[in-house]
């Protein structure tokens, strides 16, 4: 694992979707509520469109901040806001900082944007 | 008024106290409710999980579970249902019958004490945290409704071994006329 300091920068990483990553995640972590996979059901309900569930956002921050710090990087937290929806054909893009690292855990602020505006933001907490 | 799940008009008047008594209740309970994955920690979930995230992580093919799948192995599954008794589900179906009827999730907060292992069952725990309004938002009012659960693994010598916790907020809202 890099040696975490407040104040690095994570470089960004965008993620095009499309309904293919919305349904492969929701179903590769066992949600199978419809608006994650059935796009007359979302509409229905009052959505443009399927939208990213919650476990994946978890999924895909736990990803963003590991393949930065490194494979053996040991999570001890991820605290997440959800905002705008994440739909097929948008694009979900992270960036993040690492703010403190204090009492042997680094706290690293993470965003991730759509084109509604932010979809996640949160921290996430790593042994150091 | 809005409608009882019989078909009993509740008055308006005095529904956040009804709502806050409710509440009061379901969070006295604890950790009321529990359920037992369906499946131990697997190689094969853990690798569908892996292609679908599009994350190559050696480390989670050799036996550890990526932490933030603790949530995964106690989803209910395809055509089943949570513990009727689920604290969530009782103060959210609570406040539908009292007028909230739409639910957003706003707020995830999972903590991890160790990563489990491929071959170890997890069990978790629910109980109902806290619950806050009537607050006006972008969405239309509502109270927040906040659950904790907390993960375990049973040991053959009686232990449970807590490995991960979750602070989940949900909006219940009454949604806004369309224009």
């Amino acid at each position: 694992m890099r040696t975490l300091e407040p104040g690095q920068v994570i470089p960004e990483w965008s993620l095009p979707m499309t309904p293919t990553t919305i349904v492969s995640t929701a179903i590769a972590t066992r949600d199978w509520q419809d608006v994650h996979h059935d796009r007359d059901i979302a509409q229905a309900a009052g959505s443009k469109d399927i939208f990213m569930n919650i476990l994946t956002t978890n999924g895909l921050v736990e990803r963003y901040v590991v393949d930065w710090a490194g494979h053996d990087a040991e999570l001890k937290g991820i605290a997440i806001r959800l905002g705008a929806p994440a739909h097929p054909y948008d694009t979900l893009t992270f960036s993040g900082t690492v703010t403190s690292v204090d009492d042997g855990v680094a706290t690293i602020d993470v965003v991730g944007r759509v084109s509604l505006g932010d979809h996640v933001t949160g921290t996430v907490r790593v042994a150091v | 008024m809005t409608e009882g799940p019989a078909g009993t008009a509740r008055p308006v008047d005095q529904r956040h106290e009804r709502i806050m008594a409710e509440a009061e209740r379901i969070e006295a309970l604890g950790e009321a409710s529990e359920s037992v994955a369906p499946y131990e920690v697997n190689q094969a979930t853990i690798g569908t999980w892996l292609d679908a995230m599009g994350y190559d992580n050696e480390r989670f093919r050799q036996g550890e579970a990526p932490p933030s799948m603790a949530q995964v192995w106690t989803m209910p599954g395809l055509g089943r249902r949570r513990p009727p008794e689920d604290p969530l589900s009782r103060m959210t179906e609570f406040l539908t019958d009292e007028g909230y009827t739409a639910v957003l999730g706003t707020n995830c907060e999972q903590s991890y004490e160790r990563y489990v292992r491929v071959g170890e069952l997890l069990r978790v725990t629910s109980a109902l945290d806290s619950v806050a309004g009537p607050k006006r938002t972008a969405m239309g009012e509502g109270y927040f409704v906040t659950s904790r659960n907390t993960w375990y693994v049973d040991h053959p010598d009686g232990r449970s071994e807590k490995v991960a916790t979750m602070l989940f907020r949900v909006l219940k809202f009454v949604p806004r006329e369309r224009p």
